[in-house]
């Protein structure tokens, strides 16, 4: 039905005889405009947020700058400075270890801790809920905290390991795997809300199918629950690899670490801030940064193009 | 609000309008300030900025903002307090009012906090920096001159070591409020559970690592060095590389000293520290710069520490018994010490740059007896440091501020062979800080990695334009 003979319907038979029938926008137009009127406040934050400081940011790659106002125009330097620099390159190969430690790490705890309290057991509820408090603490109140848990000797890892006593921080062989590690607790309670939620999604028919055709615990996670959570799996994947890449691990680094022992956990945007904020190099960081995006965009497209954009083969 | 103005500077444009010069200066300084909010999607926004530049420091006011560290709450009320009396003495007096914002220490200090806001044209009239940064904000250009407001006999009144640094071609441009010498503390009780004496505190590089192994327990280090990669490590470590001879930059030749035998023997020495297990590789709390979290709570029986251990022992562990010593010598070598402390500098770009080095000259260089004074509260009653002004310190030793224990020690044994903190590049830094962390952390071998630094600060030596490197 078209709109102008819905308006038409739902005027009094007068009104129809008095004037003209007006041809205005169809009903799809009206829709798309109101969602637009909807959605504006939200893209103008964005735009005014986001996307003039990614322009800003873009431009002042081609500057030197060192925070006080002064600029001078360098051209490619810039960029051509990240590729001869150890320091970037030894905190891109960080940032790929932080990521390939933490992206699955998360992944899996957070998707166990999810298939764990999904059951309908007493208290659950409480569970869930401790499991997500460390969620809303600060994460430079986890930095300190866990720093103290993993301090040298006397700390309360060390203290029950006794004989393999480990410096968890200060060795640069573990000291990523400690920030890894904490990350991972951190955030697992939040994954697993996701997960939760895209769990409960799923109809309990296939269960019951599933049983009636003798299917164990593990042949009922992989033949249904799996295939069914795969867009909420996609989701968690592309975002905490995003949040990874991008500076998810920012915060505990610069509590725990700063970026030592010997460099070992300097991730990329630990050592971007190091260039704009302790050392004044503006136009060096926000090049470094584009690069970041970047790598995060080519990779956020791979997943997509594998994916097929979460969908996989089921749609 | 103060998040506009971070982003969008408020700029008053001349009669004439802006060039393109101008537009593109500004444009600069907004993604600048664009960085610090937002900065290139989730990128740059996650570099940890807390909170937005300006904090209402420029926020219309007539009043000049005064950032500094010491927040009421914090470590030290006492300390708090004399900023607040000083802030309230000029405020009766003059017109001109200055306002106090406290700054947390992580974000002043390592945190983006002040560069975020100079960089949106909202920094402070009026700040404290150390040595280590001096550099960055004078080349930066926003460092105003003080020498007209401060009297030759004024002049002369400070310390030439501790001025040295704080000085371009003769003209002052930060007024030391307090120096602070690096030693080593000890706790009195480990020494007697070790069996050991005042007769045993080390003179040498060697007997000290001696000491901390027969110090070193299960569940106590022998020694606490600073581990933490920043400039305080390096400053921690600088006085053992010039107690060997060596320097980072000779600033005759305008050529890194780094590749040299003594410098190898510093980082060693520092290596050896770790590598025999007789220092932890993290330090707890606040790291090697904090006495309580570490020596007062038995983490070690030995720390490297600066003379700021003394008040916060007196505040916060009164009944802890300690002593304090010279830094050991290597073989061959001679005493050095590294004299540290902040300064009062005030914004060439300000709102009032005139009256904000008028208030630095008036509250920490004047010969009157109520800016003396001032020095001599804030060294013996509010904190525990040495003076930067020999009035300041006769004064202070009248009061008996330094007729014993520690203070006593630190004026009279460790104090005279002191070196003011040098004040390097960035650049320099890092590559010091580098080849102290892979050797002292990592295994590496001390002499590539002093070639190395070398090479990395004789490259940026070569191409450097601005103020002396001291």
């Amino acid at each position: 039905m078209s709109s102008s003979s819905l308006a038409e319907r739902e005027r009094s038979p007068s009104q129809i005889k008095r004037g003209p029938v007006r041809r205005g926008l169809s009903r799809k137009h009206r829709e798309w405009i109101a969602a637009y009127l909807f959605l504006a406040p939200d893209l103008m934050g964005l735009f005014v947020f986001l996307g003039i400081p990614m322009l800003l940011a873009f431009a002042i790659g081609f500057f030197e700058a060192d925070g006080f106002g002064n600029f001078a125009f360098v051209g490619l330097d810039n960029y051509r400075q990240m590729f001869s620099d150890p320091h970037f390159l030894k905190s891109l190969q960080v940032t790929v270890a932080y990521v390939f430690g933490y992206v699955p790490c998360l992944f899996i705890t957070s998707l166990l801790l999810a298939l764990l309290l999904k059951q309908k057991i007493p208290f659950i509820g409480t569970f869930r809920t401790l499991f997500f408090i460390p969620n809303v603490v600060s994460l430079v109140v986890v930095g300190f905290v866990w720093k103290f848990l993993l301090a040298d000797q006397i700390g309360v890892l060390n203290q029950l390991l006794q004989g393999g006593a480990r410096s968890w921080l200060g060795d640069p062989n573990l000291a990523l795997g400690g920030v890894i590690v904490v990350s991972v607790w951190f955030s697992m309670g939040y994954y697993m809300v996701i997960f939760l939620a895209g769990l409960q999604e799923i109809p309990a028919e296939y269960y019951d199918a599933a049983s009636i055709d003798g299917a164990d615990a593990w042949a009922t996670f992989w033949y249904v629950t799996w295939p069914l959570l795969r867009p909420t799996s996609f989701f968690v994947l592309l975002v905490t690899l995003i949040s990874a890449a991008g500076g998810q691990g920012f915060d505990l680094i610069f509590v725990m670490t700063r970026g030592g022992p010997a460099e070992a956990t300097s991730l990329g945007i630990f050592y971007i801030y190091q260039q704009a904020f302790q050392f004044g190099h503006y136009g060096y960081a926000a090049a470094m940064a584009l690069f970041l995006v970047l790598i995060m965009l080519l990779a956020t497209i791979i997943m997509f193009v594998i994916t097929k954009g979460g969908r996989f083969e089921f749609d | 609000m103060t998040i506009d103005r971070a982003l969008f500077p408020s700029y008053e444009p001349d009669s004439t309008g802006i060039s393109r010069r101008e537009f593109l200066k500004r444009a600069g300084s907004m993604s600048i300030a664009a960085m610090g909010m937002g900065g290139a999607a989730s990128t740059l926004a996650s570099c940890g900025f807390a909170g937005g530049a300006g904090t209402g420091s420029s926020s219309g006011s007539a009043s000049l903002s005064f950032w500094q560290f010491y927040a009421p709450g914090g470590g030290d009320k006492a300390q708090t307090q004399w900023f607040i009396d000083t802030v309230n003495t000029w405020n009766k007096n003059n017109k001109t009012q200055i306002k106090l914002e406290y700054i947390p220490t992580a974000d002043y200090i390592g945190g983006s906090k002040l560069q975020t806001a100079f960089a949106s044209g909202q920094g402070p009239d009026i700040f404290i920096i150390s040595p280590g940064d001096f550099l960055r904000y004078y080349n930066g250009g926003v460092l105003q001159d003080l020498t007209p407001y401060i009297d030759k006999a004024s002049q002369a009144d400070f310390y030439s070591d501790v001025m040295g640094t704080r000085l371009v071609d003769g003209k002052i441009y930060a007024v030391p409020m307090e120096v602070e010498p690096m030693a080593m503390y000890y706790s009195v009780d480990a020494f007697e559970k070790a069996g050991l004496s005042e007769k045993d505190i080390p003179q040498t590089w060697d007997a000290l690592l001696e000491v901390a192994a027969k110090l070193k327990t299960s569940k106590r280090y022998g020694i606490v060095f600073e581990t933490s990669p920043g400039y305080y490590q390096n400053f921690t470590w600088y006085p053992f590389m010039w107690q060997t001879g060596a320097d980072a930059v000779d600033p005759t030749t305008k050529k890194s000293g780094f590749n040299s035998d003594g410098v190898v023997q510093a980082l060693q020495f520092w290596q050896d520290a770790i590598k025999r297990g007789l220092a932890p590789r993290t330090p707890l709390g606040g790291g090697g710069s904090d006495v309580l979290a570490n020596l007062a709570a038995g983490y070690c029986a030995i720390q490297n520490v600066g003379i700021w251990g003394i008040s916060a022992l007196r505040a916060n562990a009164p009944n802890f018994k300690y002593g304090v010593f010279k830094l050991p010598l290597p073989p061959g070598g001679s005493y050095k010490t590294i004299l540290g402390g902040w300064a009062f500098v005030a914004n060439a770009k300000g709102k009032n740059p005139e009256d904000a080095a008028k208030f630095c000259a008036w509250a920490l260089a004047s010969l009157k007896q109520d800016s003396v004074q001032r020095g001599v509260d804030w060294i013996i009653k509010a904190k525990s440091d040495v003076g930067p002004r020999k009035s300041v310190m006769e004064e202070a030793t009248k009061e008996g501020g330094f007729s014993q224990g520690a203070m006593q020690i630190f004026k009279n044994d460790i104090f005279p062979g002191g070196r003011g903190e040098p004040r390097y590049p960035p650049e320099v830094y890092k590559a010091i800080s580098d080849a102290l962390q892979a050797c002292m952390l990592n295994g590496a071998d001390p002499r590539r990695q002093t070639e190395s630094a070398a090479k990395t600060i004789d490259t940026f030596l070569s191409s450097y334009k601005g103020a002396n490197i001291l």
